[in-house]
């Protein structure tokens, strides 16, 4: 189902070679019967920087020396921004109640890091955030909340912490009172809360955007993988083990598993949430 | 540094019909010490003087009668010409010999032999070594003996088999592979006696069959002689291997053992009949369907689908009232049946607890077919109609509750043929489902007038995918109903107003003037794409002059639309302002401005793109190199050839696009010299896709040597330029370049190859082509054989079409080809395989032109039942005058009853 112009058509030819552009620099993958939504995705781009054919883009994203500018509203375009507090909690209630007072059991006070890998705009890290400080655990023990996303777009939303309705499908109404203030264009996060987490923009499936951020010894990178190749799975899971402290603690979204591609994490069961355990 | 040349180890001699030696090349006169002058024109028995005693004559008479050639196996002739070894042998007093035996032709006539000899001494040396090395007790050694034998061709096939006894499954393993990658009729009879020999032995067994299942001789025979075994697991796994073959003998041996007194051996039977798409087998496997034996009922129904003879459809239509047997009756019908089977489908579908989704892709591959062969599955879609009952309509919908995400698309363009109010809801409430959008769309499109308000209230959904979806519904519809709802949606954010415009220019309703007018100065590029669109489209007379107005407005992004739609219509009175607003302060008017010039036909026209190169904005001079290309005036080609100096890659880049739109050869040298140099590879490409249309011959070095670039890229247009230049040397140098190891550019040389028709060309394509079906190799050489047809290009695919893997791909790619190729393709209706002839049938069926049904009309004496059956049975669906003449004389006079009947059924519809 094609949104965009009639005139510009994405042939398969073009397709197939921007595809594979795409997901060596993205991990993303789109399937032959996604040729639409990823032309649909990308029309707006074309339009904008004047081509008249996916071609002359594709040309632009692979050699021109403005590309890494481009690419960069590549990922605007192709993030998927679907995502709400309180998501998927019990591996948040896991991480709250087990790995945080394991962590200050072991290692006493030293701070503790916590990464957000693919946080969109931002609903993940708050939540986790959110339930450290219902927890007290701010209180107690230094820890560093990161929070990263390939899309800029989506991470000057984060940055702003203004969000509409949809975000707070499954967040109880108390919470929400309490740590976010409604205003005409949505609700406002608490600023305490939301200097917890520090931002940044981040390519999860490029090795040096990621080179600190991923020895956090406990990473979130959920729903993420659903659009990914497992070669990019591969490689993405990969870069994390390599750098992740043993026992590293890797959650994933439920809807995915990485039992096919690694064997460098092993699947546990922790407090009612599955999670990965670098060996 | 160069490679020294090997020694060439092959020798070449002719002989006449007589066998008197009429060319006898330097090489043997070396290794036989015999000159030529000696022996030309003398009898060759003067040098191989038992060459009778050794059974060497008969087999040199064999090739001379029958048109064969003929190898003499080292193995067992050790050599033909008696010389010694070229260096000293440890084990070989003679030169061993490799020996091929030729028919040499003059035309058609035999009026000779030409043999070639190849010194194997060596080789024969190192597999004496191997022997040893099979023999050790060492495993790791026995696997690489096996590796190395496997790896080489010419190596023994009984050292391999013998190595399948091996204790070891690795070392088992690797000579089971190495023995089906070039396996010859000795070797398979040495396999067959092997299993037949040592079948309970399981190592013998399963590597010997995996041997034979995937070798590429013909290893039918001696299997079939292994169905006489006493011992039934080995039937079993015979009639398994014969699964992987095809010919008549086969299926005739596949046919009888479906009386095998073993019930597995007959399941086995089952299944690869359908593999082999057994069409003999019909009668007997609609049968055992019809048997009580469920067992075997269901791999025959299966069998059935894969045979796809159409006639049987209606025997297997019964069977949907068979509990047990419904769901794989209604996946049958689906592949084989016809418009026919739609009621009995549809009154299945009306009964409780139908299966509803094997009936929903029943029917929708039906269909399908109709759709695609004939354009008329909207037969299909009628006589759902008239069949469906409202329960039918109701246990559809409750489908939509429990099917899986990847069969909702085709229960939802089933529910699309529907109409009603709750079919109208439930289709509407799926628009929310990403995976079923698209289907959804096009059903709702289809429902039309009813289901416009329930898509209106869409327009408010949550989901911004279901607004989206629901916008290009109310578009396509075309009701003005929609225009107001749509309107208020052209102030939402950039995606959605760009799609309410595109909407509102399909509905074409001139309320919606404007509002679209008001989107001018968006700042999204869409967005104002998308409403310049809408207005051109809405055809409203107020456009020329509130656009021309425009083009004076204080907004640039205002302007800069203006220039667009004057430009798009190309109003004359408009050229003064235009060309003022080729020099607008703003470069994206500017930009637009130039680009549309050349739409108008005005002297200062050529000035303003010359002054548009000179701009110091890329984007302006961008503008003008597009522009030049529409310009047919000589000196638009000096401004192009100017631009290829431009600092600015794309600059660059659009005039060599320009160039090639002119495909001027006075740009030659300096295109050469781009795409050989440019610092950006963008350019370096297009200037070689140019250069493909115009160089000719002199940019065949160049092209070569980028075909092997690290760019691939850049490689591909190469390539593809060297099948654009359509030059013997071309030819050679993209065979060259077959041998490259990277996957992807042996497709684009395949591809590029479809140009040529050299005998070299199309065994090389022929050679790809026959690879597995799914290979994106075997694809792409389909794809060049029907790129530029020929007599010879049409009989390679005919011959691929008897591999059932590759059978409905070729069809296809035939019945395209168009009218002219139809004699070309009505040939293959002589064909030797009854399968082939089957499927000519089929395409010249699809090709639906009168041409197409005299051929048909032809096949209906073929000698093959099947074959007139298949004719009876197109000519039916193709329902013409003609086609009724033939199809009565046919009910008349054919010797069969069942094509008698299958024609009185034909003339029936």
């Amino acid at each position: 189902m094609q949104f965009y112009a009639d005139s510009l058509s994405l042939p398969p030819g073009t397709f197939v070679i921007l595809r594979d552009l795409i997901h060596e620099r993205t991990g993303l993958f789109y399937e032959d019967s996604k040729r639409d939504i990823l032309a649909n995705k990308l029309s707006p781009r074309v339009i904008e920087r004047g081509f008249d054919s996916f071609l002359d883009y594709y040309y632009l994203l692979k050699y021109d020396d403005t590309a890494a500018n481009e690419w960069n509203e590549v990922m605007d375009a192709l993030s998927v921004p679907e995502t709400f507090f309180w998501r998927e909690i019990d591996a948040v209630h896991a991480l709250v109640n087990l790995l945080v007072p394991q962590w200050q059991a072991t290692y006493g006070h030293t701070p503790l890091r916590i990464w957000s890998a693919a946080c969109a705009t931002g609903e993940e890290p708050l939540t986790i955030a959110l339930a450290l400080e219902e927890a007290g655990w701010f209180e107690r023990l230094p820890i560093e909340l990161y929070a990263s996303d390939a899309s800029p777009a989506a991470i000057a939303v984060a940055r702003r912490g203004l969000y509409r309705k949809r975000s707070f499908r499954t967040l109880p109404h108390t919470l929400q009172a309490k740590y976010f203030t409604e205003t005409a264009a949505g609700w406002q996060v608490a600023p305490e809360l939301h200097a917890r987490v520090h931002w940044a923009t981040a390519n999860i499936t490029v090795p040096a955007g990621i080179a600190t951020l991923a020895t956090a010894p406990i990473i979130f990178c959920r729903n993420v993988f659903l659009y990914f190749s497992p070669q990019a799975i591969q490689r993405t899971v990969h870069l994390f083990g390599e750098r992740m402290a043993a026992p590293g603690y890797l959650f994933i979204g439920v809807a995915e598993s990485l039992l096919r591609h690694t064997n460098m994490f092993e699947l546990r069961e922790l407090g009612g949430a599955f999670v990965y355990v670098k060996r | 540094m160069t490679d020294k040349p090997t020694q060439q180890a092959i020798g070449i001699f002719t002989t006449d019909t007589q066998l008197i030696v009429h060319t006898w090349d330097s090489w043997l006169a070396q290794a036989t010490g015999i000159p030529a002058e000696l022996i030309q024109l003398q009898p060759l028995a003067l040098i191989v003087p038992d060459l009778e005693a050794r059974g060497l004559l008969r087999r040199f008479q064999q090739v001379l009668d029958d048109g064969v050639v003929v190898v003499l196996a080292s193995a067992l002739h050790h050599y033909l010409l008696p010389c010694p070894p070229q260096t000293p042998s440890r084990h070989f007093e003679m030169m061993q010999q490799h020996v091929t035996i030729a028919p040499l032709r003059d035309h058609e006539q035999i009026v000779g032999t030409l043999v070639t000899i190849e010194d194997i001494t060596a080789r024969r040396e190192r597999e004496y070594d191997l022997a040893d090395a099979l023999a050790s007790p060492d495993e790791y050694t026995r696997l690489r003996a096996a590796q190395t034998l496997a790896d080489k061709a010419e190596a023994p096939a009984q050292m391999l088999i013998e190595t399948l006894g091996d204790s070891s499954w690795r070392v088992r393993q690797v000579a089971a592979s190495g023995l089906a990658q070039r396996a010859d009729s000795q070797m398979i009879g040495q396999l067959a006696s092997a299993l037949r020999s040592d079948h309970r032995n399981p190592s013998v067994l399963n590597s010997a069959l995996q041997a034979l299942a995937f070798s590429k001789e013909d290893s039918s025979g001696p299997l079939i002689g292994l169905l006489h075994s006493a011992d039934a697991d080995l039937r079993g796994y015979v009639v398994l291997a014969l699964g992987e073959h095809n010919s008549p003998q086969v299926r005739q041996a596949l046919s009888q053992a479906l009386a095998d007194p073993d019930m597995n051996v007959r399941y086995h039977a089952i299944e690869a009949l359908g593999k082999v798409q057994a069409i003999e087998a019909v009668d007997k496997l609609i049968r055992i369907a019809e048997s009580d034996d469920f067992f075997l009922a269901f791999p025959a129904l299966d069998a059935l689908a894969k045979i796809g003879d159409p006639h049987v459809a209606a025997r297997i239509v019964p069977l949907l009232g068979n509990q047990l047997l419904a769901l794989p009756a209604a996946d049958a019908l689906g592949q084989l049946g016809d418009l026919e089977v739609v009621a009995p489908l549809a009154t299945l579908l009306n009964m409780p607890a139908p299966p509803t989704i094997t009936i929903v892709q029943a029917l929708a591959a039906i269909y399908d077919r109709y759709e695609v062969w004939y354009g008329e599955g909207a037969l299909i879609i009628e006589r759902l109609q008239q069949m469906l009952t409202a329960a039918g309509v109701h246990n559809l919908i409750n489908a939509l509750t429990t099917t899986q995400a990847e069969q909702l698309p085709l229960l939802a363009q089933v529910l699309g043929w529907l109409e009603g109010p709750a079919i109208e809801r439930e289709l509407t409430r799926l628009l929310a489902q990403p995976a079923v959008r698209a289907e959804i769309v096009d059903a709702l499109v289809k429902q039309g007038t009813p289901v416009i308000e329930l898509l209106i209230e869409q327009l408010d959904a949550e989901d911004q995918e279901t607004r989206l979806a629901a916008m290009i519904a109310l578009g396509r519809i075309g009701t003005p109903r929609a225009v107001p709802a749509l309107i208020s949606l052209l102030s939402a954010e950039a995606q959605l107003a760009s799609v309410a415009a595109s909407a509102l220019a399909k509905i074409g309703d001139r309320r919606a003037f404007e509002p679209l007018l008001g989107l001018l100065g968006q700042p999204s590029a869409s967005v104002r794409q998308a409403a310049i669109g809408a207005l051109n489209s809405l055809g409203h007379p107020d456009l020329a002059a509130r656009a021309g107005a425009l083009l004076q407005a204080d907004d640039p992004y205002v302007r800069e639309s203006a220039v667009k739609i004057v430009g798009y219509f190309g109003y004359p009175a408009f050229v003064p302002a235009m060309l003022e607003r080729c020099s607008d302060p703003d470069q994206r008017v500017r930009s637009a401005a130039i680009e549309h010039l050349p739409f108008f036909e005005h002297p200062g026209v050529i000035q303003a793109l010359s002054d548009g190169l000179q701009d110091r904005i890329p984007a302006v001079r961008i503008a003008s190199a597009r522009a030049f290309g529409y310009i047919d005036d000589p000196q638009a080609l000096h401004h192009l050839i100017r631009a290829l100096e431009d600092q600015d890659a794309w600059v660059r880049y659009n005039a060599v696009r320009s160039i090639g739109r002119k495909d001027a050869i006075e740009a030659l040298d300096a295109l050469l010299l781009l795409a050989q140099t440019d610092v950006a590879q963008q350019v370096r490409i297009i200037a070689v896709e140019v250069l493909g249309r115009i160089a000719g011959a002199s940019a065949l070095p160049l092209m070569s040597t980028l075909a092997t670039s690290d760019d691939l890229a850049l490689a591909r247009a190469a390539i593809s330029a060297l099948g654009t230049i359509n030059h013997p040397d071309a030819q050679a140098l993209l065979l060259k370049h077959l041998d490259t190891s990277d996957p992807a550019r042996r497709v684009a040389v395949i591809a590029a190859l479809g140009t040529y028709h050299s005998v070299e060309a199309l065994l090389s394509l022929k050679q790809f082509a026959s690879m597995e079906a799914d290979s994106p190799l075997a694809q792409a050489a389909v794809a060049a054989l029907a790129r530029v047809p020929t007599s010879e290009s049409i009989n390679i695919l005919v011959e691929l079409i008897s591999q059932p893997a590759r059978r409905e791909a070729i069809i296809a790619t035939l019945a395209h080809l168009g009218a002219e190729q139809i004699d070309l393709i009505g040939r293959g209706l002589e064909h030797r395989q009854v399968e082939v002839r089957r499927a000519i049938v089929e395409v010249l069926e699809r090709m639906k032109h009168y041409r197409a049904s005299e051929y048909i009309g032809a096949a209906l004496g073929d000698p093959e039942p099947t074959v007139r059956l298949a004719a009876a049975v197109a000519l039916g669906r193709l329902g013409s005058q003609a086609a009724n003449r033939l199809l009565e004389a046919l009910a008349q006079s054919d010797p069969d009853a069942a094509i008698r009947q299958a024609a009185r059924t034909a003339l029936q519809r």
